[in-house]
C-alpha cells in the first residue's frame, strides 16, 4: 500500500516535529557514581570530584556546576588545582595526566580539557619508572612535580606539559645522600608524598614509601635534610609556618619533625593516637593553626585494627576537643576550608566518602553538619519509587518547607562554604517537588525546581507500625567516655531494618495536600498535612483481595502490625487512615482522587477502592488467575525456589542411591547427574518463544489504576469511573456512583463493573488514559477547579488509550471498539517501560502545542507518540540499554499550562540511579556546560510510575 | 503399465476434453461428463450431481477416488479442479448423505481394497504403510506454510506458523550465535540469532520446517540484525499469534527448487503447489485463502480483543419502572456479591450460545423474547471476527462466574477463531436487541 505524500505538508510537519520534540540532556542531580578523587581550589572556591568512570565534576556556590568527561574510560585517581590558577590537573588510572581549564565564553564559563600528557621514561625502562604516584602542583603555577613508583621525581612545565629533564630529581641523587645508617636505604620504594614548603616555594619534601623523607631544594638541586622515618609512609604535611613536618604511617602513628639545618634529625614527637593495640594506617594527616588557640589536627584512619578496623573515621583534635567522626562509607579524601581575613582560620571540613559529601562546621560549638545544597545522596536509603509533582501551590510549598525546617534543626546555621562562581540562572519559574520513597519507609521531599535538588522534608511512615527498629539509633552522640570518641556523621544508611516498610507507590494531590503512600507489605497510608505536631490513632482497614479464591496460601512476609495506641506525629504529613491488603503483597498500583475522596490500590492479587472520607472499602476485585501459583509466593520466593531445586536434586540423588544397589550403577547415575548439570551450565543463553497464555504467572498483577470522568455507559452522560489494567493485558472499568456533596459523608459510594477488555496480545497494561473530545488527556482532579487547566471537552466523543508493554491502542467510548493502534514490540523488539503524558508547546507561537505520549523503552530510547492518532513522532536514545536500574527509575514529568513560563518548550524527564539526571526535550540547543546550567523546569506530573514487574514470558 | 489402461477402454473420443464421470449414490450409478479444461465451479458441479441423482433436497458429501485409490472429498473449487484434472480416465464419484457420512472411509487407502488384483503390487506397498486416516476438511486448518518462495533467495525459507486455535505451544528456543556473511571485504563473522531447541510435540517441531541451528534472519518481515536476543524474543512473542520467521536452514538440501517444481501431495517440506509459492502443509479441505499478504491477516488477527460490556443502568435512569424491577431482580438473585457491582447473572438453565449487548432501552423485551433463558443483565459482546467455538458447555460456565471470568473465557477461546463457526452476525446488533436461542 503506497501512500502519496504531499511534500510540502510533510516537511512542514517535520519542521514542527523538530521544533516541538527536540531533546537534550540537561542536568544531573545527586551524588556521582563511584567518586574516586577530590580536589579544592581555595582561590576559586571550587571543589572538584573525579569518578571511577573518568568524569570530573566541579561544584561551587549552589547552582554552579561543571562537568567534564575524559575520553579514556579510566578512573580519576587524583585531582589538583593549580594554585591561584583556573587550571586543574587530573591523574587517571592509566597514568595519563590531563589539564582542564575554565574558560569564559559569552559571560559564562565552560570546563574544557586543554592538554594531556603521559610521562615517558628512558628507553627500555620498566613502566614503574614513569608510573605516577604523587603529584605536586607547585605554587608558582608553572610547575608540576610528579613522583613515580620508581622513586624518581619528574618536573614538568605547565601548561604545555614540557618535561624539564634537567630539573628531575632522580632516585640516584637522593640515594647517594642518604645517611649510611638508614636501614631502608637499599630500597626507598615509590614516592608517596610531595609537599611544598608553605613559606619557601623552592623547598619540597619528598616522602618515600619506605619512610624516608627528603627536603629538596629545587633551585640548588640538592637535599637539604633527610628525615629517617622507619615506618611505611602514608602522608606528609608541612605546617603552615614551615617549621614542622608531620608524617603519618601505616602502623597508625604520626610523627612531627622539626625542619632544621641538622641532617640527623630526631623525631620531635611521635604518637599512636588510638594505640596500645595494633592500629590501621593513618592515610592522611593535616595540621592547621588558628588565629588564637591551639591548632586543628585532622587525620583519617588510625583506628584500632581489631575492634574498629571497619570504621571509616576522620579524627579532629582541637585543644581538648577530640572527636572521631564516623562516616557511613569509605573515605575518599578530605580538605579543610579556611576563611577569616587572612584565609587561615579553619572553618569547615569537607569530606568525600564513597556515598556522600559531608561538610562539618568547625567554628560552631559541637561541630554540626552543614546541609549540602547539592550532591545529596538520594539513595541514602535505597530508593524504591519516586513521584514528581510540579507547579506546587505556594501555600502547600510553604507548609512543607516549614515542616522540613523543624527537622533540620540539628544542621549548622552557617551558609554553604563552597562559594565559587555565581549562579546566573533566573529563579525557577515555579515550584516542583520530587518525592522519593525509600526502603526504610521514608518519603523524602526534594525541591526540584532549579538546577539543584534540595532536600525539603522527610516523612517517616515507620511510626505507624510496630517494628523491631529503634527509631532513634542514628545520629547519636557517642556515649560519654567511649574511646575512641565516635560521632556518627552522614545520612547514607543502606540497611533497612524491616524491608516491609519500603515505600512502593506515592501519590500527592498538590491542591488538597492529601498524600497517599503504599508499601511492600500491602500497606496503604492516607496522610494529610498538619502544621502542628499531633497525637493520632490510626484506623486500619484490612482488605481481603483474595475474595474467597481457594487453594492459595500466601508464602511471603506477614503484614505489618499497626500501633494501636495513639502515636505522636511531628508537624508535617500525618497519617489518618491505613488500608492493609491481605495477602500483604507489594502494592503495585496506586492512585488518588482528592475530589472524589477515593483511593484505588492494586497488588498482584487484585485491586480495591477505598473511600477515605467514610473510611470504608467500596470495591474489592480479585484479579488472580486460578492457575497462578507464583503469585502467592512472597518476594522471597526466589530464594525458596533455589532451595527447592537444590532439595529436589538431592532427593534425586538419594532416590537413585536407594534404587540402585550396585555400586557401578550408582556411579553411572551420578555421572549422568553430573553430565546433566554440566549440560545445564554449558547450555548457551537461550530464550523460549512462546505466546502468552491466560495461564501465565502474575497475569492478575495490577499494573495501573486510573480515575476518569467519562462516558462509560452511554454517550450522553458522563460518570465517574475507575479503570484498572493488569499484567495479563486485561482492563476493567467500573462505573462509580458518588453521593451528592451534602450526603457525601453518609451515603455510600458504589462501584459497578461496566466493562472488561482483554487485549489479545496479553501484554501487561502499563497505562490507561481517557482522551477528551479534542484528543487531549483529561485533566487531573481539582485542576479545573483551581483554574489551572482547561475544562475537558465533554461534547465530543471520548477515547480510551490503553498502553501495553507492546503497543498503544485507542478505543472508542462508550462502546469499546478498537480505533487505532501502534505496535512497538512487534516492529522493533523494544518494550514500553515507562509512559507519561506531556504537553509540547511551540517555541515560536505561544498558543500552539500538542499533547503527546512519552515512552521510555527497555532499550533506553525515548519515543514521542502523538495523540490521539498514536503516530510515532521522534525517538532519542536516552539511557544506555544496560542501565536497567536507570530505565526502571525514570520518571516523566509533564509541561504544564505554561503560565508565566518563557517560550521554551520542553519536556523533562527524570531518571535516578544513584544519581539523578534531568533530561529535557526542548526546542533549542541548550548548553549544559555553562557556569550555570539552571533552566526552567516545567509542570510535571506522572502518569505512571510502575516499577519493574516483569510479566515477561521468557523462560 | 498404466493400470487404468486395461480397465478403461471406453474412451470413445481420446481427443475430446470431456472427462467421463461415474457417480455412485447408494446403489445407483449415473454417468455423465465434465469438461477437463474448464470444469466450472464446485457449486455448479454439486447442483449437477444433486440434479442427476434427483436428490435435490439433501445435504450430501461428494467424494472421489484419486489416482492412488484414496477416497478424497470434493468440497471446493480447488479440489474439484484437482479431481477433474487428475481423473484418468474416469472420475469416480461417491455420494454420501451428510448425516450418514462415515468419516472413517476417508482415508488414504480406503478404496484400494476395492481395487482389482491388477494393483496388487501397489497393495503390497500399501500394506507396509500404516493406515492413515484423513479427517474431514473442516477439521483441517493450516498450521504452517512456506511463503514468498518466489521472492526469497533459495537458501532462505520463510515459514509462517499459525498458532491460533492450536493447543500446541510454539515450542522453540532461540540463542545468540555467530553467522558468516559474505561482504565486500570477504567473509565476515557477524552475530546472529539461531534456533537452539525445538520442543518435542510443539508446533515448530511438528511442521518440520524449522530445525535446530537454523539462523533466524527476519521476524514478520523485520530483519533481526543488530537486535539483541531479548529484542528478537520480544518481537517473536509479540507476533506469536501469527509468526513469520525467515530462516536460513542449516540443512540446505531440502530447499524449494523453483525451476522445476516437484508435484506431490504428501505435505513434505519440498512441496510447492501454488504459483506464488504458497504451500499448505495440510492437504485437503482448507480453501487456500489466496495469496494474501500476511500483513492483512496480521492486522485482522489481532484486533480480537475481547470486550465484555456490562450494561448498567445509570442511576439517573432508575425511574424507569421496568428497568428498576429487572435490576432489583438481578440484585435479588445475587445477594452474596460483596460490592454489588460484579453481580453475575444467575446461571441460565441451559447454556447460552449467543449473547449480545443489551441496552437498557430494550430490556423490556428481554423476558418476552427468550424461550428458555432468563435474561441476564450481563451481556457479552464479542467484537469483530472473534468467534466462539461452539462448545457452549465448555465456555458458558465460565461466563457465569463473572469473577475472574476473563481467564476462563479466554482459556476457552483458544480454539481457532477463524475457522470455527461464527456467531450469526445477522442476529447480533451492536447496541440493540438481545438474541436468545
Amino acid at each position: 500500500m503506497k501512500r502519496f505524500r504531499r511534500h510540502g505538508q510533510e516537511s512542514q510537519r517535520d519542521r514542527l516535529k523538530q521544533e516541538l520534540f527536540a531533546f537534550n540532556k540537561t542536568v544531573e542531580h545527586g551524588f556521582p557514581h563511584q567518586p574516586s578523587a577530590l580536589g579544592y581550589s581555595p582561590s576559586l572556591k571550587l571543589l572538584a570530584i573525579g569518578t571511577r568512570s573518568g568524569a570530573i565534576k566541579l561544584y561551587g556556590a549552589p547552582g554552579v556546576e561543571f562537568m567534564g568527561l575524559h575520553d579514556e574510560n579510566a578512573a580519576v585517581t587524583q585531582v589538583h588545582f593549580m594554585p591561584h590558577q583556573v587550571e586543574l590537573v587530573t591523574l587517571l588510572d592509566d597514568n595519563s595526566l590531563h589539564m582542564w581549564t575554565l574558560r569564559g565564553h559569552n559571560g559564562l564559563s565552560e570546563l574544557l580539557e586543554i592538554g594531556r600528557f603521559t610521562l615517558t621514561g628512558p628507553p627500555g625502562a620498566p613502566p614503574s619508572v614513569t608510573r605516577v604516584t604523587a603529584v605536586l602542583a607547585h605554587s608558582s603555577g608553572e610547575l608540576l612535580l610528579l613522583g613515580t613508583e620508581g622513586g624518581h621525581v619528574f618536573v614538568v612545565e605547565v601548561p604545555g606539559f614540557r618535561e624539564l629533564e634537567e630539573r628531575n630529581i632522580s632516585l640516584d641523587q637522593i640515594a647517594s645522600s642518604v645517611p649510611d645508617d638508614y636501614i631502608g636505604r637499599r630500597n626507598l620504594e615509590h614516592v608517596e608524598a610531595l609537599q611544598e614548603n608553605p613559606v619557601d616555594p623552592d623547598q619540597v619534601i619528598i616522602g618515600y614509601g619506605r619512610g624516608l623523607m627528603v627536603i629538596w631544594d629545587l633551585e640548588k638541586k640538592l637535599a637539604i635534610q633527610h628525615i629517617p622515618a622507619t615506618q611505611q609512609l602514608e602522608s606528609v604535611c608541612w605546617t603552615e609556618d614551615g617549621k614542622y613536618i608531620l608524617s603519618s604511617h601505616s602502623d597508625g602513628s604520626y610523627c612531627r619533625w622539626m625542619v632544621g639545618g641538622q641532617d640527623t634529625n630526631e623525631e620531635e614527637k611521635s604518637d599512636i593516637p588510638y594505640g596500645h593495640f595494633p592500629c590501621k594506617a593513618i592515610s592522611k594527616i593535616v595540621q592547621l593553626p588558628t588565629e588564637e588557640g591551639p591548632p586543628f589536627l585532622l587525620f583519617s584512619g588510625g583506628m584500632p585494627r581489631a575492634s574498629y578496623g571497619d570504621r571509616h573515621c576522620i579524627t579532629v583534635i582541637h585543644g581538648k576537643k577530640h572527636v572521631a567522626l564516623d562516616f557511613t562509607s569509605r573515605i575518599i579524601d578530605f580538605f579543610v576550608i579556611r576563611d577569616g581575613p587572612e584565609h587561615t582560620e579553619p572553618s569547615a571540613l569537607v569530606v568525600l566518602v564513597e556515598e556522600e559529601l559531608v561538610v562539618i562546621d568547625l567554628q560552631t560549638e559541637g561541630w554540626p553538619i552543614i546541609q549540602t545544597p547539592y550532591l545529596v545522596p538520594l539513595h541514602s536509603s535505597a530508593i524504591t519509587c519516586s513521584h514528581h509533582v510540579s507547579t506546587i501551590p505556594l501555600k502547600l510549598w510553604e507548609r512543607i518547607f516549614a515542616a522540613g525546617k523543624h527537622q533540620n534543626a540539628h544542621y549548622s546555621k552557617k551558609p554553604w562554604p563552597v562559594t565559587g562562581g555565581q549562579n546566573l540562572a533566573p529563579d525557577p519559574p515555579q515550584r516542583d517537588l520530587l518525592l522519593t520513597g525509600h526502603e526504610d519507609g521514608t518519603v523524602r521531599f526534594w525541591d526540584a525546581s532549579g538546577v539543584c535538588l534540595y532536600p525539603m522534608y522527610k516523612l517517616s511512615t515507620a511510626g505507624v507500625f510496630h517494628t523491631d527498629a529503634d527509631p532513634n539509633d542514628n545520629m547519636n552522640q557517642g556515649t560519654e567516655g567511649e574511646w575512641p570518641p565516635f560521632r556518627k556523621v552522614g545520612c547514607f544508611d543502606p540497611y533497612s531494618d524491616d524491608p516491609r516498610l519500603g515505600i512502593q507507590k506515592i501519590h500527592l494531590c498538590k491542591y488538597s495536600g492529601y498524600l497517599t503512600v503504599a508499601g511492600t507489605a500491602g500497606q496503604i497510608l492516607m496522610l494529610e498535612l498538619n502544621d502542628e505536631a499531633a497525637e493520632q490513632t490510626v484506623e486500619a482497614k484490612v482488605v481481603d483481595l483474595l475474595q474467597g479464591q481457594e487453594g492459595f496460601r500466601w508464602k511471603g512476609h506477614t503484614q505489618l502490625d499497626i500501633q494501636e495506641d495513639p502515636v505522636m506525629f511531628p508537624a508535617g504529613f500525618q497519617p489518618f487512615a491505613v488500608v492493609q491488603c491481605q495477602p500483604p503483597a507489594v502494592v503495585t498500583a496506586l492512585t488518588l482522587h482528592s475530589e472524589w475522596k477515593l483511593i484505588a490500590f492494586g497488588t498482584s492479587h487484585g485491586f480495591g477502592l477505598y473511600d477515605y472520607q467514610q473510611k470504608n472499602s467500596v470495591l474489592i476485585k480479585c484479579t488472580l488467575n486460578p492457575s497462578d501459583q507464583l503469585a502467592m509466593e512472597g518476594p522471597l520466593s526466589r530464594v525458596k525456589s533455589i532451595k527447592k531445586s537444590l532439595r529436589q536434586s538431592f532427593r534425586r540423588i538419594r532416590r537413585s542411591r536407594v534404587s540402585l544397589r550396585k555400586q557401578h550403577q550408582l556411579q553411572e547415575a551420578n555421572a549422568r547427574l553430573e553430565a546433566e548439570l554440566a549440560e545445564m551450565e554449558l547450555a548457551p543463553v537461550q530464550r523460549k518463544i512462546e505466546a502468552r497464555s491466560s495461564d501465565d504467572s502474575f497475569t492478575g498483577l495490577v499494573r495501573t489504576l486510573y480515575f476518569a470522568d467519562t462516558f462509560l455507559s452511554d454517550s450522553s452522560h458522563n460518570t465517574p469511573s475507575l479503570w484498572a489494567g493488569t499484567n495479563g493485558g486485561c482492563v476493567f472499568a467500573y462505573m462509580l456512583r458518588l453521593p451528592s456533596v451534602e450526603h457525601r459523608a453518609d451515603e455510600p459510594v458504589t462501584a459497578q463493573l461496566s466493562k472488561e477488555i482483554q487485549l489479545m496480545h496479553r501484554a501487561p497494561v502499563v497505562g490507561i488514559v481517557v482522551l477528551d473530545g479534542h484528543g487531549a488527556p483529561l485533566p487531573e482532579p481539582l485542576e479545573v477547579a483551581h483554574d489551572l487547566a482547561r475544562a475537558p471537552d465533554m461534547q465530543g466523543s471520548h477515547h480510551l488509550l490503553v498502553v501495553s508493554e507492546e503497543q498503544f491502542k485507542v478505543f472508542t467510548l462508550p462502546k469499546v471498539s478498537a480505533k487505532m493502534k501502534l505496535k512497538l514490540t512487534a516492529v522493533d523488539g523494544s518494550r514500553v517501560r515507562r509512559v507519561g503524558m506531556a504537553w509540547f508547546g511551540s517555541s515560536r507561537t505561544e498558543d500552539y502545542g500538542e499533547s503527546g505520549l512519552l515512552v521510555l523503552t527497555n532499550q533506553g530510547d525515548v519515543h514521542v507518540v502523538s495523540l490521539p492518532h498514536v503516530k510515532m513522532q521522534v525517538h532519542y536514545p536516552c539511557i544506555r540499554r544496560e542501565d536497567v536500574s536507570g530505565i526502571a527509575s525514570c520518571v516523566f514529568t509533564k509541561h504544564g499550562q505554561g503560565i508565566e513560563t518563557p517560550a521554551h518548550t520542553f519536556l523533562p524527564l527524570f531518571y535516578w540511579g544513584s544519581k539523578y539526571i534531568l533530561f529535557r526535550i526542548q526546542h533549542q540547543q541548550y548548553r549544559c556546560v555553562s557556569k550555570n546550567a539552571a533552566k526552567h523546569v516545567m509542570e510535571h506530573a506522572l502518569l505512571n510510575d510502575e516499577s519493574e514487574y516483569k510479566g515477561r514470558r521468557i523462560s | 503399465m498404466n493400470r487404468s489402461f486395461n480397465k478403461s477402454q471406453p474412451l470413445r473420443n481420446p481427443n475430446c476434453n470431456a472427462v467421463e464421470v461415474k457417480s455412485k449414490y447408494g446403489a445407483e450409478f449415473r454417468r455423465f461428463s465434465v469438461d477437463r479444461v474448464k470444469p466450472g465451479k464446485f457449486e455448479e458441479f454439486y447442483k449437477l450431481i444433486l440434479h442427476i441423482h434427483r436428490i435435490a433436497n439433501m445435504e450430501v458429501m461428494i467424494g472421489y477416488a484419486d489416482v492412488h485409490g484414496d477416497l478424497l472429498p470434493i468440497n471446493n473449487d480447488d479440489n474439484f479442479v484437482k479431481a477433474v484434472s487428475t481423473a484418468h480416465p474416469l472420475l469416480r464419484i461417491f455420494i454420501q448423505r451428510q448425516e450418514e457420512i462415515d468419516y472413517t472411509n476417508f482415508a488414504s487407502n480406503t478404496i484400494t481394497r476395492k481395487k482389482k488384483p491388477v494393483v496388487a503390487l501397489r497393495n503390497d506397498v500399501n500394506r507396509k504403510r500404516p493406515h492413515i486416516r484423513i479427517g474431514m476438511p473442516q477439521d483441517f486448518r493450516p498450521v504452517s506454510s512456506i511463503i514468498d518462495v518466489d521472492i526469497l533467495p533459495e537458501s532462505h525459507r520463510r515459514v509462517r506458523l499459525y498458532r491460533h486455535g492450536s493447543d500446541k505451544p510454539l515450542g522453540f528456543y532461540i540463542r545468540d550465535g555467530v553467522s558468516v556473511r559474505v561482504t565486500s571485504h570477504g567473509l565476515e563473522k557477524v552475530p546472529g540469532i539461531f534456533i537452539s531447541r525445538l520442543v518435542p510435540g510443539g508446533l515448530a517441531e511438528s511442521t518440520g520446517l524449522l530445525a535446530v541451528n537454523d539462523e533466524v534472519l527476519e521476524v514478520n518481515g523485520i530483519e533481526v540484525t543488530g537486535k539483541s536476543l531479548d529484542q528478537v524474543t520480544d518481537m517473536m512473542i509479540a507476533n506469536s499469534h501469527n509468526l513469520i520467521v525467515t530462516v536460513k536452514p542449516v540443512n540446505q538440501r531440502n530447499n524449494v527448487v523453483r525451476s522445476s517444481r516437484i508435484s506431490g501431495s504428501s505435505g513434505q517440506s519440498s512441496d510447492s503447489n501454488g504459483s506464488t509459492g504458497h504451500m499448505y502443509v495440510n492437504i485437503g479441505g482448507m480453501p487456500p485463502s489466496g495469496a494474501h499478504g500476511y500483513q492483512d491477516d496480521l492486522e485482522s488477527d489481532e484486533d480480537n480483543d475481547v470486550v465484555i460490556e456490562k450494561n448498567i443502568k445509570r442511576p439517573s435512569q432508575r425511574s424507569n419502572a421496568s428497568l428498576a424491577s429487572s435490576a432489583s431482580r438481578t440484585q435479588h438473585q445475587n445477594p452474596t456479591t460483596t460490592s454489588g457491582s460484579a453481580a453475575p447473572p444467575s446461571p441460565p438453565t441451559r447454556p447460552l450460545s449467543v449473547v449480545s449487548t443489551a441496552s437498557f432501552h430494550s430490556q423490556q423485551s428481554l423476558n418476552g423474547g427468550s424461550h428458555h433463558h432468563q435474561h441476564s443483565s450481563l451481556s457479552y459482546q464479542f467484537h469483530k471476527d472473534l468467534n466462539l467455538q461452539h462448545n457452549p458447555h465448555q465456555h458458558n460456565p465460565a461466563l457465569r462466574h463473572s469473577n475472574g471470568s476473563l481467564h476462563k473465557i479466554l482459556s476457552s477461546l483458544k480454539t481457532d477463531p477463524r475457522n470455527s463457526l461464527a456467531l450469526p452476525r445477522g442476529g447480533v446488533e451492536e447496541d440493540g436487541t438481545v438474541i436468545t436461542l
